[in-house]
């Protein structure tokens, strides 16, 4: 039998035994069975309906979109001004500023400003950015005890796997399967699966622990260069109480979070929480500028490709992703496959765009921080399997139509799949029989008369069969027993 | 070269410097008051109370406590206590640390802006100089005067009052303490308050208000 990986399961990196990692080989795997599938599917694309619900009520919904594109590019075609400007602004409001090249790098300063403060118990919110470096593996690898805090992302944490989703990290679980989990790790009664008493399981389990915690991290939705503030959304308030308790806020964000000024905020968080799930504004909004009275603020500036990226005439526009999870609530992929089939970052368009440009730079499939590479290289199986991402999708273009910030996420999905080489020597071979049959009427009619006889057997689930992965989940049509050709002669006749 | 000259070096070379910043986006100019708050508060899962004149507060205050928490501890942030004058709720020490609020049943603080689009209540840093009280406790209760009301997120954000982000934080509160991760069942109470009460102040009893 086939390791789980998608839909509710764990995958150790490997895919399907004898195929190459690849997102292919990890949705082949993680197949879900057909209720699993249903519900999956169902429940993301409540959030997509959800949010075209928000979206029609707002009328100057595209005006808005066009303004955070707007925006967004010109951040980025002067992200080291504002950096600089911001740097400038969080240091004047006493918090700390650290520059970090890597998720090396970032995952080393925050251990060394934890061990600095003998700070073991680690309180954090959800992070990509901590997630991309692998950030929890570093820290428990010395010696510190961080605990995710939102609760989608603590059913992850004790179940030992990988946030399916940005923004609701536990959607691939059922209620049932997270009453087991807690009780096999927090002691709740057997057969407790109610949402709600789960949710008060969880509270009283966290609540002890911010109450202990020696250091909180967070992420930031966004960074204010005109005033040095840092933005954190979120629903439960977890990153809040993680801000407010312990006398150390270590914030984590890649170096795109940067935007102008204070105006512009009202502009991405309009389009926010609408576009993430359907609600006008999250339950809790903080801009947060320098430190508490008598506590210390910590920004650490990640950049883990990016600047590389910002180099990249057409990709660069992926930088300007607010990561509201839209782009994946609409994707017919996702919603079949699941978020773990993307491997350890990102999951969704978003996530196959970011891959090959990100991917493979640190803690790709499990194994521990590597970092110090070249953004493009990390590792060659990371490497490899994030060159496989851009082929899960079926460029319908719902993503780009949907993503609030008008990222081009189909263009540059088909702009990834035109640069990858990893076709090899048999897709040119093949490439060159193609471009032959069709410059040759006759002989391409003749392998079309053979193809024709071989039809059925092509459908053969056997072993070898190179169309086996697709067909795990797909029939083949019936073929209409002439070609086009044929079939216009005989009518025009 | 140190990490961040490496940061910047690079993203020099990547900088196009060629996109304008297009300009303030126009405000859509939304209906403002109490109605359209408080229909974007109940959709959001907090509850309305008012417009009430300020010498009516504490008699309301008392009896939603009394609904909500009727044995629990209350705590008043100073500017709320302030408009609040004497009553059930204590006043937390200015160097008091979070700790020790973890008992708290009801937190009480002024809100200096609302935005009838999505029902945020702005609490600033010098209204809330212990934040950690507006997330332990198990009910929140807010103080709004009417006249903070804007329509959309744009006029609201712009009607921060000045020095808002010396005190530390700004926060904007919509609603409750809320998850949906289980199922995408709707809880309130993840993490933060399990409830929002939020009472307009009428115009002209604010005096606490900046």
């Amino acid at each position: 039998m086939l390791a789980r990986a998608g839909l509710g399961g764990r995958l150790g990196g490997s895919g399907v035994r004898g195929m190459r990692d690849s997102f292919e080989a990890r949705a082949v795997a993680g197949l879900p069975e057909g209720a699993r599938l249903a519900r999956h599917d169902a429940a993301v694309f409540a959030l997509r309906g959800q949010r075209d619900a928000a979206v029609a009520a707002v009328r100057d919904w595209e005006a808005l979109r066009e303004r955070a594109a707007a925006i967004k590019a010109h951040a980025l075609d002067h992200l080291d001004l504002l950096l600089e400007r911001f740097e400038e602004k969080a240091r004047g409001a006493g918090a700390f500023l650290h520059w970090a090249q890597d998720g090396e790098a970032m995952n080393a300063i925050v251990a060394e400003l934890l061990a600095a403060r003998g700070a073991k118990r680690v309180v954090k919110s959800k992070s990509m950015l901590t997630e991309e470096a692998g950030l929890n593996r570093y820290l428990h690898a010395r010696g510190a005890e961080v605990v995710d805090t939102d609760l989608g992302e603590r059913i992850v944490q004790l179940g030992e796997e990988r946030p399916s989703h940005i923004i609701v990290p536990a959607i691939h679980r059922s209620r049932g399967e997270v009453g087991a989990l807690f009780q096999r790790t927090l002691g709740t009664p057997p057969g407790m699966d109610n949402p709600e008493q789960l949710a008060r399981a969880a509270r009283r389990d966290l609540r002890a622990r911010f109450l202990a915690a020696d250091a909180g991290i967070t992420g930031a939705n966004f960074a204010i260069a005109e005033t040095g503030s840092i933005v954190v959304v979120t629903n439960e308030g977890n990153a809040d109480l993680g801000m407010s308790l312990p006398e150390l806020h270590i914030a984590c964000f890649g170096i795109e979070k940067v935007i102008p000024a204070l105006a512009d905020l009202g502009v991405f968080l309009r389009l926010l929480a609408r576009s993430a799930t359907g609600q006008p504004l999250s339950a809790y909004t903080s801009m947060v500028t320098g430190p508490r009275a008598g506590g210390e603020l910590h920004l650490v500036l990640v950049d883990n490709g990016r600047s590389e990226l910002l180099a990249d005439p057409v990709q660069r526009g992926a930088l300007a992703c607010i990561r509201c999870g839209a782009c994946l609530n609409t994707c017919p992929v996702f919603r079949r496959a699941g978020g773990h089939a993307y491997g350890p970052g990102a999951p969704g368009p978003i996530g196959a765009v970011l891959a090959p440009a990100l991917g493979g730079r640190n803690a790709r499939n499990g194994r521990g921080p590597r970092g110090g590479r070249n953004a493009r290289s990390g590792s060659g199986r990371a490497q490899n399997f994030a060159a496989s991402l851009p082929l899960a999708s079926s460029l319908c273009g719902s993503c780009s139509a949907v993503c609030p910030v008008r990222i081009d996420l189909h263009g540059q999905l088909l702009a990834w799949r035109s640069a990858r080489r990893s076709g090899g020597a048999v897709e040119r071979v093949m490439l060159r029989a193609a471009a032959g049959l069709m410059l040759r009427p006759r002989l391409l009619a003749f392998a079309g008369r053979v193809l024709r006889r071989l039809w059925r057997p092509l459908g053969w689930r056997i072993p070898g069969n190179p169309a086996a992965p697709w067909l795990q989940s797909r029939e083949l049509p019936p073929h209409p027993g002439a070609s086009f050709r044929e079939s216009w002669q005989r009518e025009t006749r | 070269m140190s990490g961040r000259e490496s940061i910047l070096a690079r993203l020099r070379r990547g900088a196009r410097r060629t996109a304008a910043h297009p300009g303030e986006h126009p405000a859509p100019q939304l209906a403002a008051g109490f109605a359209p708050f408080a229909e974007a508060l109940r959709a959001a899962g907090g509850a309305h109370h008012g417009p009430l004149p300020q010498n009516k507060l504490a008699a309301k205050v008392r009896e939603i406590a009394a609904r909500r928490a009727p044995q629990g501890r209350v705590l008043a942030e100073p500017s709320a206590a302030a408009l609040l004058g004497p009553g059930p709720w204590e006043t937390p020490a200015p160097d008091a640390a979070g700790h020790g609020f973890e008992d708290a049943a009801i937190t009480i603080a002024l809100g200096q802006v609302g935005c009838a689009e999505n029902a945020a209540v702005l609490v600033t840093g010098r209204d809330a100089p212990h934040r950690a009280l507006l997330f332990l406790c198990r009910h929140l209760l807010l103080l709004l005067p009417l006249r903070a009301i804007a329509g959309d997120f744009h006029s609201a954000l712009a009607a921060l009052p000045l020095n808002a982000l010396a005190h530390h934080h700004c926060t904007w509160i919509c609603g409750p303490s809320k998850t949906a991760d289980i199922e995408q069942t709707l809880v309130q109470g993840a993490h933060g308050p399990l409830s929002l009460d939020v009472i307009a102040i009428a115009p002209g009893g604010e005096s606490g208000a900046q």
